[in-house]
């Protein structure tokens, strides 16, 4: 067993390297094929990530009553802490809220000081929420409940963008989703038939081992093999294009390469397609004895 | 019995290549298959490695019926036939040692037994000094040694050659007959496809004449007049 194993991988060995132009060209066609699926993916990528950074900044903002002193805020807060969908909380007193405005408007200080020492800045709770709420309808109920609680003046949330941005990431998500799917399967058929013609030139070699009394699997073992290091060689090739091409943008263009999973998943597809080519090729490359 | 052929027939849509084909072939024997061309001797062989199953009738191989084998059976059966074609079908990618070899290559025998082996078979072929030559650096001749060697490396119950001088001269062509008779003199049972079979030594063989997918008598038989 261990003899015929080693046979058909110096078979795989042996296809190659007697065809390696044939391969070459093939892993080419396959590296191509690829490069256009890695920039959708890429673009997709970039585009999700930037929704989800700003997805990242969504929170409630709770401003309290002058009336409530520290004291209560801070029960006010622990009372928050404990809601369903609650990260974490920040109490920001009056004179935090004051120091802040000034850092952040300079310009602007001098209204503070025309409204009079009297005057102060409302102190507030920052609530921040865990991924899966961030969404409008959730952050909405959690806002509603917090907004009917004993010394609550207001609570802002981004309620005018927070259902765009909740839009824009379902319909960006569902969108990779499909356009991935369908470019997916139009790749592999591309990568496989590709190989199938590879294979195809191998008639003669499918033949000769069937006289010979290969077992099927000892003949498509090699083929198979072969088909998967195209599909890989071939995908890995395109990322390298990608990654040269992402490379010369990134200047112009400020983006982010592919994560390592997504890039498992290229090869994985890569692998997947060059052996499904191969095994399609085999068998419309070997004849069945018919009556 | 090796090989029986019972009321063979062979249709390839309306087109009949075998028709009510009986044949028997016993160990050792050497058979030769003659007749013009088109007359079916290639669909005939086709059927007895089972690259082709009848459309009626039965034929068995060494121990494998038509009537019943499965896909999983066929390199079972194989692996007992040699079988050498006109045009040689050596792989070109490969040298004179690896075709020899591949037979017992697929069958896991160990890398010693297959040097041994081809080794042992390359000198009674006369190719020691080709072993590591590609088939295009070999004459004719030569390829249809190397294609008998890889028929024979195995040690097949049946070696079926098909027209094996078909594309050879004349002195070549006695040569790789002279070869056939030998392996059978050795034991080994031969079955020969040839158009002419006056390049068999009489009383080396049985005759048996096909003409139009029939076998037919031969002192019925015209076939001479075209060769």
């Amino acid at each position: 067993m261990i003899h015929i194993l080693q046979n058909a991988l110096r078979e795989g060995m042996l296809n190659i390297r007697s065809k390696l132009p044939t391969f070459l060209v093939t892993v080419l066609m396959v590296s191509l094929s690829f490069m256009v699926f890695d920039i959708f993916l890429l673009v997709s990528w970039n585009l999700e990530y930037a929704l989800r950074s700003e997805q990242e900044n969504v929170g409630i903002e709770v401003f309290l009553e002058n009336r409530v002193d520290e004291a209560e805020a801070l029960r006010l807060a622990d009372l928050i802490s404990g809601m369903e969908g609650v990260r974490s909380v920040y109490y920001v007193s009056p004179r935090e809220a004051e120091a802040v405005f000034r850092a952040d408007m300079p310009e602007q200080a001098d209204m503070l000081e025309l409204l009079g020492p009297g005057f102060h800045l409302p102190a507030s709770i920052q609530v921040s929420l865990l991924l899966e709420y961030r969404t409008a309808e959730k952050v909405g109920t959690i806002a509603r409940t917090i907004s009917g609680m004993e010394g609550v003046a207001d609570v802002m949330y981004g309620e005018e963008y927070l259902p765009g941005l909740t839009r824009a990431v379902s319909v960006l998500e569902k969108l990779v989703f499909l356009a991935g799917l369908v470019l997916a399967i139009s790749l592999s058929l591309v990568v496989a038939n590709t190989v199938r013609l590879a294979v195809a030139h191998r008639a003669l070699t499918l033949e000769i081992m069937s006289i010979v009394g290969a077992p099927a699997w000892f003949i498509r073992l090699p083929f198979v093999g072969e088909g998967m290091v195209t599909g890989i060689a071939g995908s890995a090739g395109s990322l390298i294009l990608t990654w040269a091409v992402s490379s010369m943008l990134s200047s112009t263009v400020p983006h982010r390469f592919l994560p390592g999973n997504w890039i498992l998943l290229i090869l994985a597809l890569g692998a997947f397609s060059g052996a499904a080519g191969s095994w399609i090729g085999m068998r419309s490359g070997f004849r069945r004895p018919r009556r | 019995m090796i090989v029986s052929f019972n009321n063979v027939r062979k249709y390839y849509g309306s087109w009949p290549a075998l028709e009510k084909v009986d044949l028997r072939l016993e160990e050792g024997e050497f058979v030769v298959i003659s007749g013009p061309s088109g007359a079916g001797k290639t669909t005939l062989f086709r059927h007895v490695w089972m690259g082709d199953l009848p459309t009626t009738g039965t034929v068995e191989v060494v121990g494998f019926s038509s009537d019943g084998i499965r896909s999983g059976d066929l390199p079972l059966l194989r692996r007992k036939l040699g079988i050498v074609f006109q045009d040689f079908r050596l792989l070109p990618e490969r040298t004179v040692f690896e075709n020899v070899a591949l037979p017992l290559q697929v069958t896991g025998t160990p890398p010693k037994a297959v040097r041994r082996r081809v080794f042992e078979l390359l000198a009674d072929m006369e190719l020691s000094h080709r072993r590591n030559s590609f088939p295009n650096e070999l004459s004719g001749g030569e390829q249809q040694r190397v294609a008998i060697a890889r028929a024979m490396v195995a040690h097949p119950v049946l070696l079926l050659a098909d027209e094996p001088t078909g594309n050879l001269d004349p002195e070549v062509s006695r040569k790789v007959i002279d070869l056939l008779v030998g392996i059978n003199r050795a034991g080994t049972a031969v079955m020969l496809a040839t158009h002419d079979p006056r390049q068999v030594p009489a009383g080396a063989a049985r005759f048996v004449y096909l003409d139009g997918g029939r076998i037919v008598d031969p002192s019925y038989w015209d076939g001479y007049d075209q060769l």
